[in-house]
């Protein structure tokens, strides 16, 4: 049985990768994992709470569509990533190395070296 | 005397001591010293900062039968200190909140897109080009962050200096001490305010880190990547706030290891602000202050 953040994932990878709105069954053949019809319903209806998944009805059931594309969603990741590093002081994430001008890239460079030189005798 | 005394210690421990402190060497040999000596600077200021309101106030009020104007500044200025500490608690909560919503939202995104990494279970893989490598800091479930452009840059060992360096953020809790400060800096009144104590915090704990990942993988994998990473083509926009990496790569450059001597004074020093003013001026002054208005 994976865990539920697993499953989150795999059943975002479904719809992100579908031409339109899935019904629950649709997503459940999807999947390669045997799993329940309710267990489905559950993580869509998490994903829905994250506000990763719209639902609309159709007929007497619902279809589910991501609410933004996976393009979308790594843009609003990578944009909450690089923001931060552009100055914010009260930053939410901790960043391994800040993006440097061509001067200073130059610097570093030439410290590598020197680094790498001491390391090798 | 008193309350003029701590004023002065507590405009003096809010910006030119933070100034002069920002500027010296030292601390990059000693990182961890250093920001116990920022955080101990700041909780003085603080001290020193409510100990002249409040011997103030309490000064006002120790006359035999104080004049009316003294009661009514007596209670201004209690109210006005009231009102220092309340903005400095709602401050504090505003930033961790917010902060907690942001970490939490984007972690969220990082689950459902990013594939987990056989390195470790914290580690999370984005299918994205422009190289990043951070961490989200929570409580529980910490998430280290690597896009696949990152990983392509990056040799196996330098990967190891990243996971080892981000695994040391999340193992000492540095977004704690980084917290700390930003709740600072957005509390103090703004003439006050300085940036130095946040900022200098944020390449100390990076120095912190690159220690911890030195001793596992050794100095030229985590100069490899600090390089990589840093010296990367630029996203638009998103230019770092610079400088932190070339002192890094020199500090490894340098064999100039920790310093004993400046540690030792750091931590000396870290004391003295707490204990000195407090009981050389804070505390007969309170007890002065306390005997005069219970024998009355």
């Amino acid at each position: 049985m994976p865990r539920l953040g697993d499953l989150e994932r795999a059943v975002m990878n479904v719809l992100w990768d579908a031409a339109g709105p899935l019904s629950v069954r649709e997503v459940l053949d999807a999947l390669p994992d045997e799993l329940a019809y309710t267990t489905v319903m559950t993580v869509l209806d998490r994903l829905g709470a994250k506000d990763m998944v719209q639902r609309e009805r159709a007929g007497r059931a619902f279809r589910y569509l991501p609410a933004r594309s996976r393009d979308e969603a790594t843009a609003e990741v990578l944009h909450a990533a690089l923001d931060e590093a552009g100055g914010d002081r009260t930053s939410a994430l901790v960043h391994f190395a800040r993006s440097v001008d061509a001067a200073e890239a130059a610097a570093l460079r030439a410290a590598l070296e020197e680094i790498e030189r001491g390391a090798g005798t | 005397m008193t309350p003029v005394a701590l004023g002065l210690i507590g405009l003096a421990l809010a910006l030119p001591v933070p100034a002069l402190l920002a500027r010296a060497r030292w601390p990059h040999r000693s990182p961890a010293a250093a920001i116990v000596m920022w955080q101990s600077l700041a909780l003085a200021a603080i001290l020193a900062t409510s100990g002249a309101g409040l011997a103030t106030a309490l000064w006002l009020v120790t006359d035999e039968d104080p004049a009316p104007w003294r009661i009514v500044a007596h209670v201004v200025v209690l109210g006005v200190g009231l009102m220092v500490w309340a903005r400095f608690w709602w401050a504090a909560w505003h930033v961790w909140r917010d902060t907690q919503r942001r970490r939490g939202r984007h972690r969220e995104l990082v689950d459902l897109l990013g594939e987990p990494h056989g390195l470790a279970p914290a580690v999370r893989i984005l299918a994205e080009q422009t190289p990043v490598a951070y961490c989200i800091p929570r409580l529980r479930d910490s998430r280290v962050v690597l896009s696949s452009g990152a990983l392509e840059n990056l040799d196996e060992e330098s990967v190891a200096a990243v996971l080892e360096h981000e695994r040391a953020h999340v193992r000492t809790r540095h977004d704690l001490v980084l917290e700390a400060f930003s709740v600072l800096r957005r509390a103090y009144p703004r003439v006050l305010r300085t940036d130095a104590p946040l900022r200098q915090s944020q390449l100390l704990v990076e120095l912190m880190a690159d220690d911890a990942a030195r001793r596992r993988v050794g100095d030229a994998p985590l100069a490899r990547a600090i390089v990589a990473l840093a010296g990367s083509r630029t996203p638009a926009g998103a230019l770092g706030a610079g400088g932190d990496a070339l002192v890094r790569l020199e500090r490894l450059r340098d064999a100039d290891r920790s310093s004993w001597w400046a540690t030792t004074l750091a931590i000396a020093i870290s004391c003295a602000v707490l204990v000195v003013p407090t009981v050389a001026l804070a505390v007969p002054w309170m007890a002065h202050a306390l005997e005069v208005l219970l024998t009355r």
